[in-house]
């Protein structure tokens, strides 16, 4: 089975809209987060969202990849 | 210039090309503390502030004990008046929904966010605002105030500063320990050259002190706010702005430790003694956070915030420069220069800052999703 990807592209906006947008989209998808079926990418440029993000969804049972591309930041969330 | 006048200008723009460099790396943002703590119970950033208030309470009340501190306490602190606590509410709910403090603002703008230029237009255009209610708020301030002389709270109890300062830097010190014992110091952020949150709480420490010992008061920057926008408004209608109370008044006396020269300055666009402390400041920070920004490749503005959310930030720093100028002071001023000489002003004023923030995050919630 093919895993789908939702990306959502904060970067440019206020703090902490990384952090809220990605906490929207993963609680209306946890199920799907969860069985694997679904990851979800966060594109910003807030430089706190690297360190908030990972740790609320690790709270949350989730894994997450933190990547640097051409000066902003790519966050991985995932099963 | 005088030579002593530029040396404090030197020293305090070197200060802030240091505060703006660690502020952005760490992303050391005081709004976001407030905000954090009423939107997602996070604590990661109140622990810093929290670190920094203690480490300057000791530093403030040694250099004070050994006649290192020019002044004490600071001039501009002012006995205690209800509007503090006004003031500090109407600048926790626009500095949360500014997405940064008047402070914040500057390391972001230097990092590359555009939405922080927006938030310092909001910030100049509430300060212009300001100036035309200034007449009636300064008699209804006067109705509000509460003490006639005491300034700070160990003044008001009799008792030693050092007795205050001490305990406050031993509770400060004392949660850290704990946090630390919980491993909450060790937060992994995986941003570019990151520095620990702890690490610059300590920087700021140090700087607060070194920008007292240089211009005797500690970092404030907002009346700035005011003089661009005096400028601004001198291009359309100069004799409007001479004519203009707030712009007109020098109410601010400052002698420059080391020169003994005293000096006035206000809200209006000369280059006076607020400027000179203050200019050095903001300049450095932004042109701190700059630096700090290209050499990790992240300098790269992008103006693609929805039109809500700029709006919104506009809004923010509208409400912001009122609450700054009404309290008056900003958060830097009253929390990492008040607080820990405990002036009541600072005391009053995050006594309003707290519930403002929680009303921005709820508004921002609402915004934002």
């Amino acid at each position: 089975m093919q895993t789908e990807i939702i990306e959502k592209d904060i970067r440019g906006q206020i703090c902490p809209s990384s952090l809220l947008l990605a906490l929207r989209e993963i609680n209306r998808n946890f199920d799907r987060l969860a069985n694997g079926v679904l990851e979800i990418v966060v594109l910003t440029d807030n430089r706190d969202a690297t360190g908030t993000i990972p740790t609320t969804v690790e709270n949350m049972g989730l894994h997450s990849e933190v990547e640097k591309i051409a000066g902003y930041y790519r966050i991985l969330v995932k099963k | 210039m005088t030579s002593g006048a530029l040396f404090i200008f030197g020293g305090l723009f070197g200060l802030g090309l240091i505060a703006g460099f660690f502020m952005h790396r760490s992303d050391f943002c005081l709004a976001g503390a407030f905000r954090d703590l009423f939107l997602f119970r996070s604590m990661h950033l109140i622990r810093p502030l929290v670190l920094a208030v203690a480490v300057t309470a000791l530093l403030f009340e040694l250099a004070r004990m050994t006649g290192f501190l020019p002044y004490y306490p600071f001039p501009w602190f002012a006995p205690p008046a209800l509007v503090n606590v006004l003031g500090g509410f109407i600048f926790g709910l626009g500095m949360v929904l500014t997405g940064g403090c008047v402070v914040g603002v500057l390391y972001k703008l230097g990092g590359g966010s555009f939405l922080a230029g927006i938030g310092i237009l909001g910030l100049i255009a509430g300060s212009a605002l300001y100036a035309e209610i200034h007449p009636y708020w300064r008699s209804f301030a006067e109705t509000s105030r509460l003490h006639g002389q005491v300034v700070t709270l160990p003044q008001l109890a009799g008792i030693s500063p050092t007795w205050w300062a001490g305990g406050l830097f031993l509770v400060g010190l004392t949660a850290c320990f704990f946090w630390w014992r919980e491993g909450l110091w060790q937060q992994k952020f995986k941003a570019d050259g990151h520095i620990p949150l702890w690490v610059t709480a300590l920087v700021i420490a140090t700087v607060s002190l070194l920008a007292v010992k240089l211009s005797g008061i500690p970092m404030g920057i907002t009346t700035s706010y005011a003089k661009f926008a005096a400028a601004a408004e001198s291009v359309l209608a100069p004799e409007y702005v001479a004519a203009t109370e707030y712009f007109a008044a020098r109410s601010l006396d400052l002698t420059l430790p080391g020169t003994g020269q005293t000096l006035s300055g206000g809200g209006g666009a000369r280059f006076d003694v607020v400027a000179l402390v203050q200019y050095p400041l903001i300049f450095g920070i932004i042109l701190g956070a700059f630096g700090s920004a290209v050499a990790v490749g992240e300098f790269k503005p992008r103006w693609s915030a929805p039109g809500r959310q700029t709006l919104m930030v506009f809004c923010g720093g509208v409400i912001m420069a009122l609450g700054s100028r009404m309290t008056p002071g900003c958060n830097v001023w009253h929390i990492l220069g008040g607080l820990p000489i405990l002036t009541i002003q600072s005391l009053l004023f995050v006594a309003g800052l707290l519930p403002g923030a929680w009303l921005g995050s709820r508004f921002l919630q609402k915004i934002l999703i």
